[in-house]
């Protein structure tokens, strides 16, 4: 990399640091004493990518690898685009500054739909062909992972690999697979067809997918021996013995989560019907108190944070939480270490915690009731009531709190116009707990604001087979939520639906839409997540050019016997399950937490001794 | 206990921002286990202050930080683990005492010298362009807003290099209304001289910050003057 050439462009973009790296903790080595070279490509920028726990884990893993050199490079931000073009800079890391494409890989992160032209950009940035058919031998190999890997369809025409499941364990099966290849200077086609024999490792390539004429799928096979029928997804089965970093990078600028994460578990019981999350990374395994005092405590001394966050799907369902956060706050108090709890669940939110907290800092409070009535609740298995909100947030308000903030979707299945009154009913329960505590005790300036989004069916979920409302629905929903909501005291804020609708389409797309997004990106969409960047245009007319309805994905009903896009992937919960979830969900009936007693979703197939 | 950090500011972090130094140099002193002093109130924070703020994509080898311990430590040990603790192309040179009663760097600090590397540029020009006029006006934004202000009530010295001739040595004011921001003054100078193409600040002219002084019994010192040890 020219440096004079990169100073003149640092020089006139915004927030040069994105791109300078040299951070503390950051990893240093000699490119030319390694053998393979990976770069972690996150597809947004850095602030949004540097907050991802999974990057910080992977990187740091790799990077223990004497032979492997792991560095990072985040979506240029469209300044920074526009200058690299201009001056003919290739993408680069952060780290050694030097091309990408004189990577051995490539690893994208999918974090969500949104995020897909970036790839693409990203790739183009880089100088390698977008299309993991058009690489040779010398290309750096695609490898993409995270959670919508699970569906990666709609990107099955650009990468060379996905990753499913947890990386820890792959991540170093597939490297010495390489290094090995390299050594042996067979073909790339043949590193694929070996990469395809390490469980949880899915080359779309190798894969044909065949139509219906009314464009559902007939059916998806293999088109060598090599590959699998089915690829399972990868479990970590000893969060004890894995690898977590006991140093972070810690950056220069401000980024979206700037602080230490600890995480405690993996998995979810509840059972949410929504919640993609809380099906695909079954099951439930806990890190032991003892290992995360340990982590927290050299986590605090290698990075200097004065900030931890408990970061596990639904934190407070730790067994041992209560001690967990006794003794973190022994140990980190007199080092000014605040403690946040992010993703607190009403029921299990004790008030002694609520007193704890405060002693240290005190931030927003954030409660998720999801659904407006008790029969939605149900529906989507959320197991939240009008009284567990309401005895939790006058708990809130007398220790001091005075900013809530509640989370609701709109458009779930079976919604009607009940359930939306019921989202402003419990706003105004809200607001009049705040009321009834005594003028004295309460914080003055009572602020709630109410979040919608709009209901996304995602796979892997009992929901995968409904369809989404169609936007204009979802903006009457809206609207009818800004009449209902009006009041000085309850702040509204909803997500746009056609972002919704193209997540939905994107989330449940199977591999015709490869030329749709290949046409967006052409028309300039990038940063979609982004609203400033959104554009809804160029995404219908690249529809329009591929003859691709978008609404065949978002707003389509499923029949039971459909083969859906990613049916020959093996997340652990069976389809079984989910169908059976479903069905009990249309009748209002609820599962209960599989903490409690299995129910038999058959993740426990993946392993002995895991549930 | 307070005292006085001189540490630089190198080319591999030269794109953070003065708040983004400011974060990481509370980090480092956390790591470093230094017993800083906090403030009191609602919302403590470590007693730590800057001089003036060093612009984006400027270097330089004299910075300075005062902080406040809460319990006495030795310097060198100060000063050794703050460099364990700090990010490479951070590096504390020196750590003296200074009197509780010590004004901020910020009010003292009066002019700040800078060494400017271009290639191609003919600084007898730039030189002469300067000299010759009699009003340069540079816009100059700051929270209350734009102002214009004369660059030539905002330079002490100019001068070029006697050995390099791609260098110039440019001294400014610091600290009141007419002081300017390096970066600034480098571009209208550049401009003077038809050398800068662009409206925005071009970064291949490396700016380096070489020192800051203010002024003790009618001379210019460096704060580290200040040490009563
Ligand atoms: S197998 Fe049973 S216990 Fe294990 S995650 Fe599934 S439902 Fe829960």
């Amino acid at each position: 990399m020219d440096k004079l050439l990169l100073d003149k462009i640092m020089g006139q973009v915004s927030k040069p640091a994105r791109y300078m790296g040299n951070e503390y903790n950051m990893v240093e080595k000699d490119p030319d004493d390694v053998n393979i070279r990976f770069a972690f490509a996150f597809p947004d920028v850095y602030e949004v990518g540097m907050s991802h726990l999974g990057m910080k884990i992977l990187y740091h893993l790799i990077n223990e690898r004497k032979d492997t050199y792991c560095e990072r490079v985040f979506a240029p931000w469209v300044d920074m685009e526009e200058k690299m073009r201009e001056n003919n800079i290739s993408l680069f890391t952060l780290e050694t500054k030097d091309p990408v494409s004189k990577f051995d890989f490539i690893g994208f992160t999918l974090q969500y739909e949104m995020s897909y032209t970036n790839i693409l950009n990203m790739l183009d940035l880089a100088g390698i062909p977008l299309k993991a058919e058009d690489r040779e031998e010398g290309h750096p190999f695609v490898i993409a992972g995270g959670p919508c890997a699970y569906n990666a369809e709609p990107l099955a025409d650009f990468v060379d690999l996905v990753a499913l499941g947890e990386g820890e364990e792959l991540i170093g099966e597939l490297l010495d697979l390489y290094a090995d290849w390299k050594a042996s200077g067979q073909s790339r086609i043949s590193f694929l067809e070996q990469a395809a024999r390490i469980p949880g490792i899915y080359v779309p390539r190798l894969y044909d997918v065949k139509y219906q004429e009314d464009g559902r799928i007939l059916s998806v096979k293999p088109n060598t021996k090599a590959a699998p029928e089915r690829i399972t997804k990868r479990i970590v089965k000893d969060m004890d013995k894995v690898f977590y970093p006991e140093k972070i990078i810690v950056p220069f600028m401000d980024i979206v989560h700037d602080r230490i994460m600890l995480e405690l578990f993996r998995g979810c019981t509840r059972g949410c019907r929504f919640c993609q999350a809380g099906m695909i990374y079954r099951p439930i395994r806990e890190r032991n108190l003892d290992r995360l005092l340990e982590l927290a405590e050299r986590l605090v001394h290698s990075t200097g944070y004065e900030e931890m966050s408990l970061s596990s799907l639904s934190s407070s369902d730790y067994s041992q939480l209560e001690e967990l956060v006794k003794q973190l706050m022994e140990r980190f108090s007199h080092n000014r270490v605040a403690l946040s709890l992010p993703s607190l669940r009403l029921d299990s939110f004790a008030k002694e915690f609520i007193q704890e907290m405060q002693k240290v800092r005190k931030t927003g409070l954030t409660f998720a009731p999801e659904a407006g009535t008790q029969r939605l609740r149900d529906v989507i298995n959320k197991g939240v009531t009008r009284e567990d909100l309401a005895n939790t947030v006058t708990d809130a308000f007398r220790s001091g709190w005075n900013s809530i903030k509640l989370y609701f979707m709109i458009g779930l299945p079976t919604e009607t116009e009940e359930d939306l009154q019921g989202i402003a009913e419990l706003a105004k329960l809200v607001v009049d707990s705040y009321f009834q505590v005594d003028r004295e005790i309460r914080q003055k300036g009572l602020n709630v604001t109410v979040s919608t989004s709009s209901f996304v069916p995602k796979p892997f979920t009992p929901f995968q087979w409904e369809p989404q409302d169609p936007i204009d629905l979802l903006r009457e929903k809206q609207q009818y939520l800004k009449n209902a909501l009006r009041s000085k005291y309850i702040e509204y804020n909803w997500h746009d639906p056609e972002v919704s609708f193209l997540e939905a389409v994107f989330a449940r797309g199977d591999r015709r839409l490869g030329n749709v997004l290949l046409s967006a990106w052409r028309k300039g969409a990038r940063f979609d997540g982004w609203a400033e960047h959104f554009k809804m245009d160029a995404w219908m007319e690249a529809f329009g050019e591929n003859n691709i309805m978008p609404e065949f994905y978002a707003n389509r009903k499923r029949e039971k016997d459909e083969i859906l896009p990613w049916d020959h992937i093996d997340a652990g919960v069976s389809k079984a399950f989910l169908w059976k979830e479903w069905q009990k969900a249309l009748k209002g009936q609820t599962t209960q937490d599989c903490r409690v007693n299995c129910t038999g979703c058959g993740v426990s197939r993946l392993g002995e001794g895991l549930c | 206990m307070r005292v006085l950090v001189e540490y630089t500011r190198e080319e591999r972090v030269k794109y953070i921002s003065h708040l983004d130094l400011m974060r990481t140099m509370q980090r480092a002193v956390r790591r470093a286990g230094i017993p800083i002093a906090y403030s009191q109130g609602f919302n403590p924070h470590p007693v730590m202050a800057f001089a003036s703020a060093l612009p984006v994509g400027v270097t330089s080898e004299k910075e300075y930080m005062d902080i406040v311990l809460e319990q006495p430590m030795s310097l060198p040990v100060l000063k050794e683990q703050l460099n364990h603790a700090l990010p490479k192309g951070i590096a504390v040179r020196e750590a003296v005492v200074i009197e509780d009663k010590t004004p901020s760097m910020m009010s003292l600090i009066k002019r700040a010298d800078y060494k400017v590397t271009a290639a191609g540029v003919d600084w007898n020009q730039v030189i002469e362009a300067y000299t010759g006029a009699s009003e340069i006006l540079v816009e100059k934004k700051s929270k209350k807003g734009v102002t214009t202000i004369n660059l030539k009530d905002a330079v002490y010295n100019i001068c070029k290099d006697e050995e390099n001739g791609e260098v110039l040595h440019l001294s400014l004011k610091v600290g009141d209304s007419s002081g300017l921001n390096p970066l600034s003054a480098v571009n209208a100078l550049l401009k003077l001289s038809g050398a800068a193409k662009n409206e925005g600040i071009d970064l291949t002219a490396a700016v380096h910050r070489t020192g800051m002084y203010l002024i003790r019994e009618g001379q210019w010192v460096t704060p580290l003057a200040l040490n009563i040890d």
